[in-house]
C-alpha cells in the first residue's frame, strides 16, 4: 500500500543501512519464540491431560493467532526499516519514522544536550550503531537505530560540533 | 555575606528534620518508665529489674548516637556562594560536595514545614534544569537568612551585583497583582472533577445497596472517604492564601495554610502554560494554570503537583494578569480577544485555525475548537469542549517539534502536531489540524523557534542573566481591572 508521506517536501533523506533488517529479525525472533512458547503451555497441559479447561481449540487458536500476528510483523521489518530516515538541516536535524503511523521530528541544533551512541550484541557483529538525541524534554525520542559505524561516529561529531556551534539555554 | 565563606545551616535543624527519629526513639524505650509514672508507681518502679536498667541504658546509648550523628551532620554541612556557583558540602563518611551555576537557576523555593515554621526556620531549594530533585537544598536557615540568600542569589544570577561585591543585595521590591480568597479556593474545591466523580460513585453506590439489599457496602466507602478527605485538605492546605507578586527577579508565589511555600520563578523561565476549565467551573467562570518549570519536573508527585500550580483559581481578568506576567510581549496587537476567543472561543474566531469540516467525526465535539494560532512570541493550542484547555508555549521555549499522523487522520487528511517541552503538567499537542496547515505549522515553527532563540542569544550573550538587558523594565502596574492594559504598555520597553 502506498502512503503519502507527511514529510516537508523536498528533503533528501538518509536511510539506516539495510544490514538492520538482520538486527530487527534477531530481535523479533527472540521475542517472539518467548511470548509464543508461553502461550503455547495451556495446549501442552491440555495434550497432557493436567488441565480439563480450556477446550483444545482454543488452545490452538492462542498460540497460532500470536503466530500469525508475528509473521504480519516479520513482514512489516523491512518495510519499517526502509521508512525511517534522517536528514541533516543547516539549524535542524529531521528524523522520520513509521508508514502507518508516521512521525517526523524535527531537533534543533541548538537544543540538543548529549548525544549517546551506543552498541548492542547483534549491532556490533554487523558493525552497526544507534544514535540517540536527548534534548531538556523527555519526549525527544530522537533515535537513529542501525547506522554504519563509522556515519554513527560522524553524525555524533557532526552534532555535537554543530549544538555547540548554536549551544542555547533553555 | 561575604563572599567565599563557608556557611553552616542552623544548629537546630536537624533536630527539626529528624525529630520523628528522636521522638520514637524515646518512646520505644521510655514507654514502660512512662506507663509507671502515670500509674504513680515511681518512676524507677518497686522492683529494679535488670530489664527496666537495660532498656533505659539501650535507649540512652541510641539517643546518643542519634544525637551525636546530628551533630556530625549538621558540623559537615556548609554552604558557599562564590564566582557565580553556589557550592555545598555534605556528608562526613561518605563526603559529597555539589555546586551549581548561579546564573542557571529555574526556580528558588522557601519552605516553612509546620514544625520549622514554629522555630522560625525555612528551608531554601534551588532548581537547575535537571528534572528531578532540587540542586541544592539547604534546611534550615532563619527565615531571615533564607530569605536574604535568595536575594543574594537572585541578584548575582539576574547580573545586578557580581561576584567581588560583599555588599548585601536588597530583596527586589515586589507588587502584589493577584490573591485568591479562601471562600473561593473552597468553592473551587466542591465543583472540582473529583467531586463530580464522588457525587457520581455515591449515586452508584446507593443505587447498587438499594438494588441488592445490603447495607454491607456503605463499609467499603469509608477508605475512600478518608482517602477523599486527605485529598481535599492537601488541597485546601496548599492553596490557602494563594498570593502572586511581580517583582523584577520573576514572578512571586506564596501560599499555604499549615506548611507554607515561597516561590520565585525567574523571568523567561517558565516552559509552557496552560489554563484548564472543569465543566463545573464554567458556571462561575474559573479557571486555572499549571505551568512546566524545567527545576520542578514532574516527580515527588504529591509536592510537584501543586508547585507547577501557577493559579489554583482565578477569573479571566487573573487569568490574563497571569499570562502577561508569563508572556510580556504577547507577539499580537489585540491580546484581550486572542486570549479570549483561546480560552472560550469555538471556530476561527480572532484567527484559529481549526479542524478541518471533512474531520468532524473523529472529534464530534472538540472539532470547532480543537486549534492553534501563533502569534510573533508564542504559539497558542486550545482544545476541548468540556474540558476547556488553552496551551501556550513560547517560541524560544521549544526544545523539538513532531508531527504524528496515523492511519485514521491520514483518510481524513488530518495530523497531530507535538510540542516538546521540558517535563511538567503540560503536555502542548495540536490535535487534528489539516494535514497542510499542520506541515506549514510545523516549518513555521521550527523557523520561528530558531530566530527566536538567536534573538534571545545575541542579547543574553549566552548567559542567562536576565536584568542586565531589562534593567529599564518596569514591574507592570498592579491593576488587575485592566490588565491587558498594562500587558501592551510592557510591550514598548521589550521591542526597544
Amino acid at each position: 500500500m502506498h502512503t503519502a508521506a507527511i514529510d516537508p517536501p523536498g528533503i533528501q533523506w538518509l536511510r539506516l543501512s539495510p544490514k538492520y533488517v538482520s538486527v530487527r529479525l534477531v530481535e523479533w525472533a527472540i521475542g517472539n519464540v518467548i511470548t509464543i512458547g508461553l502461550f503455547s503451555l495451556p495446549l501442552l497441559f491440555v495434550e497432557l491431560g493436567w488441565w480439563k479447561w480450556p477446550p483444545l481449540w482454543l488452545a490452538v487458536a492462542l498460540p497460532a493467532a500470536f503466530l500469525l500476528l508475528a509473521l504480519w510483523r516479520l513482514v512489516l521489518i523491512p518495510r519499517q526499516v526502509r521508512a525511517i530516515g534522517y536528514a541533516e538541516r543547516d539549524d535542524d536535524l529531521l528524523v522520520r519514522r513509521g508508514i502507518f503511523f508516521q512521525r517526523t521530528m524535527v531537533v534543533p541544533y541548538g537544543r540538543m544536550q548529549f548525544v549517546d551512541v551506543t552498541v548492542g550484541p547483534v549491532e556490533r557483529l554487523l558493525g552497526l550503531c544507534t544514535v540517540k538525541l536527548h534534548t531538556a524534554s523527555a519526549g525527544t525520542n530522537a533515535r537513529l537505530p542501525g547506522l554504519p559505524a563509522a556515519e554513527g561516529a560522524r553524525l555524533r561529531e557532526q552534532l555535537s560540533a554543530r549544538g555547540e556551534a548554536r549551544l542555547a539555554g533553555l | 555575606m561575604v563572599d567565599g565563606d563557608w556557611h553552616r545551616v542552623h544548629p537546630a535543624s536537624p533536630f527539626v528534620r529528624g525529630w520523628v527519629a528522636l521522638a520514637a526513639i524515646v518512646y520505644f524505650f521510655g514507654r514502660d518508665t512512662f506507663e509507671r509514672t502515670l500509674q504513680g508507681r515511681g518512676t524507677i518502679g518497686d522492683n529494679l529489674n535488670e530489664r527496666t536498667l537495660w532498656l533505659l541504658a539501650g535507649g540512652g546509648v541510641f539517643l546518643l548516637l542519634a544525637l551525636g550523628s546530628f551533630v556530625l551532620s549538621w558540623y559537615f554541612t556548609r554552604y558557599q556562594l562564590a564566582e557565580g556557583y553556589v557550592r555545598v558540602n555534605t556528608g562526613f563518611l561518605f563526603k559529597q560536595q555539589r555546586q551549581a551555576r548561579l546564573d542557571r537557576v529555574q526556580a528558588i523555593d522557601i519552605v516553612q514545614p509546620l514544625l520549622a515554621r514554629i522555630f522560625g526556620l525555612a528551608e531554601l531549594k534551588f532548581e537547575v534544569a535537571d528534572a528531578g530533585h532540587s540542586a541544592v537544598r539547604l534546611s534550615y536557615l532563619r527565615l531571615e537568612q533564607a530569605k536574604q540568600l535568595r536575594a543574594t542569589i537572585l541578584g548575582r544570577a539576574a547580573g545586578i551585583a557580581d561576584g567581588s561585591e560583599t555588599v548585601q543585595v536588597p530583596e527586589a521590591p515586589e507588587q502584589v497583582v493577584l490573591y485568591v480568597p479562601p471562600g473561593r479556593l473552597v468553592g473551587s474545591l466542591i465543583l472540582s472533577e473529583q467531586s463530580f466523580f464522588i457525587v457520581l460513585s455515591a449515586i452508584a453506590s446507593v443505587l447498587v445497596s438499594v438494588l441488592t439489599e445490603s447495607r454491607a457496602f456503605i463499609l467499603y466507602l469509608i477508605p475512600a472517604i478518608l482517602g477523599l478527605g486527605t485529598a481535599y485538605w492537601r488541597s485546601f492546605n496548599t492553596g490557602y492564601n494563594f498570593t502572586a507578586a511581580i517583582s523584577p527577579d520573576g514572578i512571586r508565589l506564596r501560599y499555604g495554610l499549615l506548611d507554607t511555600r515561597a516561590q520565585t520563578v525567574p523571568p523567561g523561565r517558565i516552559q509552557a502554560l496552560k489554563v484548564t476549565q472543569p465543566p463545573l467551573w464554567r458556571l462561575l467562570g474559573w479557571y486555572r494554570i499549571h505551568v512546566n518549570v524545567a527545576g520542578y519536573g514532574e516527580h515527588h508527585r504529591s509536592e510537584g503537583e501543586h508547585r507547577t500550580m501557577l493559579l489554583p483559581v482565578g477569573r479571566k481578568p487573573e487569568v490574563m494578569v497571569m499570562l502577561s506576567l508569563v508572556l510580556p510581549d504577547p507577539g499580537t496587537a489585540d491580546p484581550e480577544r486572542v486570549f479570549t476567543a483561546g480560552l472560550t472561543g469555538l471556530d476561527s474566531g480572532a484567527g484559529f485555525v481549526t479542524t478541518p469540516k471533512r474531520a468532524w467525526i473523529l472529534s464530534p465535539l472538540g472539532w470547532r475548537r480543537n486549534g492553534f494560532l501563533s502569534t510573533d512570541t508564542a504559539l497558542l493550542l486550545r482544545s476541548g469542549r468540556l474540558w476547556r484547555k488553552l496551551v501556550m508555549v513560547p517560541h524560544q521555549r521549544t526544545q523539538s517539534i513532531a508531527l504524528h499522523q496515523g492511519p485514521l487522520a491520514r483518510l481524513f487528511g488530518v495530523a497531530d502536531l507535538v510540542l516538546h517541552t521540558t517535563p511538567g503538567p503540560v503536555a502542548p499537542r495540536l490535535i487534528q489540524a489539516a494535514a497542510g496547515e499542520a506541515l506549514g505549522l510545523f516549518d513555521q515553527q521550527a523557523a520561528r523557534a530558531r530566530e527566536a532563540r538567536k534573538l534571545q542569544n545575541l542579547a543574553q550573550d549566552n548567559s542567562e542573566q536576565w536584568l542586565p538587558q531589562r534593567r529599564t523594565a518596569p514591574v507592570p502596574a498592579p491593576t488587575t481591572t485592566h490588565p491587558m492594559q498594562h500587558a501592551s504598555t510592557q510591550e514598548e520597553p521589550d521591542h526597544g
